[in-house]
């Protein structure tokens, strides 16, 4: 029972940093990334590979950090220029074109089959291997992300981000370069979710390209919608209920007929939460309802 | 050569069924302003609706259980109208988009629980394919241009000599002037409903009958229209079609110089090709049925 909950724990602690991430860039900045699994992706396969290749952990942790930093400022050059829907759209686009990757290029990541038999992390020699050191482990680094999105949203910058969520020509009135902003956020949001994809692929030990679908970000744009409302903490405690629920369902006592059924129901009952929730908060979502970056 | 040929009709056949979901995208991206995301599932449903009526108990004719499959769709689209979009009429399109998304989301998987995930095709023999010179085309294939052509030109006849199908041209190219002159907002967008629903419908079947069904056939498919509808310029109609047809075409022609994995990619590209270098698309004319 307690490995059981200390299972969840962790679940949780990997989704609240890639749940954050999208919460910086949708509920602080407007940003509708609906391509956020991309880089949750790109960052596990990295870390998969180098450590299966022999690199240490710290070393392949920051490596894969960077990595997804440097393909989301790639992509945001060109993607960071559209607005509202249409960015979201070439952002989702842009994450199915890493899954066709993953699944297409095996001579990299072993496509369909995907990468097992990941080394679990080490921290400077401390072997993370039992579930209580992972889940202090990564609990430091969410506790740590934590603090730094926290600070990041009271400080001037994450002020700008506001102001760009709530009217961005205004911003722009006012000398703030919102292109340049937007990719900061984009950035800070995609570290986020490549910490999440890092500790994802070293707590599972197995990750492959059905993995990073657009269910995940749906995960996550979940949370966002149901917490996002509260900021910050609000996104956390959402994720602890949304991941409590959905583990929790896996370990019902029910019958083996109805155990394929779960997995989908759960999911009709996350589309239904989602599209209740929209219809609840029409008027208030996210402090501005209908003025929110538009076209 | 031949295979050049060969894939030239594939992709036009693919390619005509693909017109008919970027044409439903587009009227309703014309008049709601928003991405439908649940358009997929609408085109799901008609293929998995037509697949009950064809099998046993039922085992109707393809025609009629095509038939019936269009009265289901079109049910389902006015179910997720009255329920979800109408009380988001005027919001923001994002939240509208989420909320397809959530309703994108709740059908496939419904589709799964009933189902199951597993691919499934129509109960139609195997037949052997008529040689036109260089190309061949099976049966089922011939009957997909021809159902999708008739489609596209009852399309054409409603939309351009009936009273539902000026108002319908009318609202989505100036909602407010529309209004004034007495045009019924609620009752165009009930047609465009209708008639995005059936074209959906009729090409989830065609889909089915060509390839296969399975309960995500959805999202590719959509993507699939949305590019479409990005070609021709949002819910410009003709646009649509042409792009339909494009897309279906550059797939078939992609995969003689790309590896085969690739083929679903080659919509998503050309989606971020075309937002970051043409968003009026191709053919210009943005909102607006022309």
């Amino acid at each position: 029972m307690t490995n059981y909950l200390l299972h969840i724990l962790i679940v949780c602690e990997i989704i609240i940093p890639f749940a954050l991430g999208l919460q910086l860039e949708i509920g602080e900045t407007g940003l509708y990334n609906f391509g956020h699994v991309a880089f949750f992706g790109i960052s596990a396969y990295a870390s998969a590979l180098l450590t299966t290749h022999g690199i240490p952990f710290m070393g392949a942790l920051f490596a894969s950090l960077a990595l997804a930093g440097l393909f989301a400022w790639g992509v945001g050059y060109p993607i960071l220029r559209l607005r509202g829907d249409y960015f979201g759209l070439a952002m989702l686009g842009f994450a199915e074109i890493m899954r066709k990757i993953f699944l297409n290029e095996s001579w990299l990541t072993r496509g369909p089959m995907g990468i097992p038999g990941i080394p679990r992390p080490s921290f400077f020699g401390v072997p993370i291997h039992t579930l209580p050191r992972f889940a202090i482990f990564y609990g430091l680094f969410v506790i740590a992300a934590a603090f730094a999105v926290y600070h990041v949203t009271r400080s001037p910058l994450g002020r700008v981000f506001h102001a760009i969520r709530d009217d961005e020509y205004s911003a722009s009135a006012v000398g703030k370069d919102t292109f340049r902003f937007r990719r900061t956020s984009l950035l800070m949001g995609t570290l986020l979710a490549a910490l999440g994809g890092v500790f994802w692929a070293h707590y599972i030990t197995f990750i492959s390209p059905s993995d990073f679908t657009l269910n995940e970000t749906i995960l996550a744009l979940l949370i966002v919608v149901i917490g996002g409302r509260w900021g910050m903490a609000g996104t956390i405690l959402a994720t602890f209920f949304v991941i409590g629920f959905q583990e929790g369902l896996r370990f019902l006592p029910l019958p083996e007929s109805f155990g394929r059924l779960i997995a989908p129901m759960q999911q009709m009952f996350f589309g239904l939460v989602l599209v209740l929730i929209v219809l609840k908060r029409e008027k208030s979502w996210f402090h501005k309802g209908d003025r929110l970056a538009q076209g | 050569m031949s295979l050049f040929l060969q894939s030239l009709l594939d992709g036009l056949i693919a390619g005509s069924i693909y017109a008919l979901f970027a044409v439903g995208l587009t009227l309703i991206y014309g008049t709601l302003h928003f991405i439908n995301f649940a358009h997929g599932e609408l085109i799901m449903a008609g293929a998995y609706f037509a697949y009950l009526f064809m099998m046993p108990p039922l085992h109707l004719s393809p025609f009629i259980s095509g038939g019936c499959a269009i009265v289901g769709v079109v049910c389902l689209a006015l179910l997720m109208d009255r329920s979800v979009f109408s009380p988001l009429r005027n919001a923001n399109s994002l939240l509208l988009l989420i909320a397809s998304l959530g309703i994108s989301l709740f059908f496939q998987n419904l589709a799964q629980v009933i189902w199951g995930a597993e691919i499934r095709t129509f109960p139609f023999p195997l037949e052997r394919g008529i040689s036109l010179g260089p190309v061949v085309i099976t049966p089922v294939q011939a009957w997909i241009l021809i159902i999708a052509a008739g489609a596209i030109f009852l399309l054409y006849l409603f939309l351009k000599f009936t009273r539902a199908g000026k108002a319908i041209r009318s609202v989505s190219d100036n909602p407010r002037l529309a209004k004034t002159f007495g045009v019924e907002t609620e009752r165009v967008i009930r047609f465009v409903w209708i008639v995005a629903a059936s074209l959906a419908a009729v090409g989830g079947v065609l889909y089915a009958a060509d390839t296969n069904l399975e309960p995500h056939m959805g999202t590719i498919n959509l993507v699939r229209a949305f590019a479409a509808v990005l070609l021709g310029g949002v819910g410009n109609v003709w646009g649509a079609l042409i792009g339909g047809i494009v897309i279906g075409l550059s797939e078939n022609l992609g995969v003689l110089i790309l590896p085969i994995g690739y083929k679903d990619a080659i919509a998503f590209c050309v989606i971020i090709l075309l937002l970051l270098f043409r968003p009026e698309g191709i053919l210009g004319v943005r909102w607006g049925v022309r």
